[in-house]
């Protein structure tokens, strides 16, 4: 099958200086794919190339358009990095959902609002359309940037560190909304993370990523010991509890 | 002199700064919004010294054939098209590159005035504080004129404005290119700061591109209400600032400014009764 979006012999980075170099990979159409590594390693430099603000500087990336002659990409930015400090309701912010469609000056028409309720409608917060977003818990806040991505309609959903710095209920609330996503509407899902085992246990297929180690495939033959190990640098085991994959990590190589 | 008597005088005498004070005030205080939420206050700072570098660089030949209001708008709109790079650049943090421009526009200021020929004291104090109360027709016309272009800009440009002050990351995914968007929102700034510096002065102008909208900030629970706010002051403010000069002879933009600042304690104590 063809990949949605494909890889092929790809260089990455900023001015003249590579941080990836010669990536390939595909992302299946309705594949759920993790994207792990350090911090610093790459991750946020593969999904800005995707989103396409990001130019290669040699490879090419290709999309395989769906329906409209397009893959429609919809992001959720991590959850921190959007500025709170104007009240914008939740309304005005699912709205923003629809700002590519609006252009710059044609009001919002049914359509752009029934979107904006069904999505968050989908993601169980229809209550809270008048409510400044600042004043909503972090899960909350997370949803409904979730559901600004769903309102432009994507095929491609990428979500960058969904659930950085949640507690275990808003963390697993939000990965089960994700595999929602991704079982009963049939979306691609790309999730940028650097916990490995809110990945390990969600997604399909996996990339992990450094800067000069990458390799990308099935959960089980990419999320070894031996992978993790050489990756960060450190003894780590792989185990099963529980039908749940578990990362361990063991003493630092070098530490007496 | 009463209240009532010292605003008819006023308006008969001085018609301009009035309408003036006003036309800024309202102007200035709804720029002030996106600027306090943008979190580039002193970007506002810095453009009033560097406004009024232009206006010094206008004493020297032949930069006097700019004028005064060609030059403070020339200089300010060269500057902050390079302060939008140099903003973005990541190797310096923001605040030290303004705060590099800050002390340049200064210093380089005093010594212009200092070697420029023909430079009264009184004449060079008027205009770096901004002659209010000599406002003429021409002048307000103009800031008339550049208001309404300024309240145009932002009407036609409020979504990608506020999505990009909101959430940079998400815009530049929707195809917004953040970067141009950037150096529109600050060049429009600029041209502002650069118009109403010279037509009311520093203090004013910076008062008010900060104090009104962090009052409407603490009165407001929502971005229309804030906007409110921050226009009611501005368009309050200076009429009452104006008329407490009038009454008690004391200089017209501190007056306004501490208007302004009494709007603020009072907004500040009606935010911490609600908690």
């Amino acid at each position: 099958m063809e990949p949605l979006v494909e890889f092929a012999g790809v260089t990455l980075g900023y001015g003249r200086t590579a941080v990836l170099r010669d990536l390939s990979f595909g992302i299946a159409q309705g594949d759920y794919f993790g994207l792990v590594g350090p911090n610093g390693a790459g991750k946020t430099t593969i999904v800005r190339a995707i989103l396409g603000t990001l130019i290669p500087q040699a490879g090419e990336i290709r999309f395989r358009p769906l329906g409209n002659g397009t893959v429609r990409i919809g992001y959720v930015p991590q959850r921190d990095s959007v500025n709170l400090v104007l009240p914008y309701t939740v309304g005005e912010v699912m709205l923003m959902g629809r700002y590519r469609d609006l252009g710059l000056l044609r009001r919002p028409r049914a359509e752009d609002l029934r979107a904006a309720e069904q999505a968050l409608d989908h993601v169980g917060l229809s209550g809270v359309r008048g409510h400044p977003l600042r004043e909503l818990s972090g899960g909350q806040r997370q949803r409904v940037l979730i559901a600004r991505a769903l309102a432009s309609r994507p095929e491609l959903l990428i979500l960058d560190e969904p659930t950085n710095g949640m507690d275990l209920s808003s963390k697993s609330a939000i990965l089960d909304l994700i595999a929602r996503l991704h079982e009963e509407d049939r979306l691609t899902i790309v999730m940028v993370s650097h916990l490995l085992d809110d990945v390990a246990n969600s997604v399909r297929t996996i990339a992990i990523v450094d800067r000069e180690f990458f390799r990308a495939g099935e959960v089980r033959a990419v999320l070894t010991a031996e992978t993790l190990s050489a990756l960060y640098h450190m003894e780590v085991r792989v185990e099963s509890v529980g039908g749940s994959t578990v990362i361990i990590p063991g003493r630092a190589r070098g530490d007496s | 002199m009463g209240i009532p008597e010292a605003l008819t005088t006023l308006l008969a005498e001085f018609p301009y700064a009035v309408y003036g004070s006003i036309l800024v005030g309202v102007l200035c205080a709804v720029l002030g919004v996106l600027v306090v939420a943008r979190r580039v206050v002193f970007f506002g700072a810095v453009l009033t010294q560097v406004s009024l570098l232009g206006i010094a660089l206008t004493f020297i030949p032949p930069l006097d054939l700019l004028g005064h209001t060609g030059g403070a708008l020339s200089v300010t709109a060269l500057a902050a098209l390079l302060l939008s790079g140099w903003l973005t650049d990541r190797r310096v943090p923001r605040d030290a590159v303004l705060g590099v421009v800050f002390v340049a526009s200064v210093a380089v200021r005093m010594l212009v005035l200092q070697k420029a020929p023909q430079v009264e004291a009184a004449e060079v104090e008027n205009l770096m504080r901004g002659d209010i109360l000599f406002v003429t027709p021409g002048l307000f016309l103009f800031t008339l004129l550049l208001s309404a272009v300024a309240f145009a800009l932002m009407a036609l440009f409020a979504r990608p404005f506020t999505f990009l002050a909101f959430d940079p990351e998400t815009a530049e995914a929707q195809g917004y290119r953040t970067r141009r968007w950037d150096r529109a929102f600050y060049i429009l700034t600029a041209l502002v700061v650069a118009a109403t510096t010279h037509l009311v002065g520093d203090l004013f102008v910076f008062g008010f591109l900060v104090v009104p909208p962090v009052a409407g900030m603490l009165l407001a629970r929502r971005v229309r209400g804030i906007v409110t706010v921050a226009a009611l002051m501005g368009l309050l403010c200076p009429v009452a600032g104006l008329v407490l000069a009038f009454i008690l002879d004391v200089p017209a933009t501190p007056a306004i400014v501490a208007v302004a600042l009494v709007c603020l304690s009072g907004a500040w104590a009606v935010a911490r009764l609600r908690r």
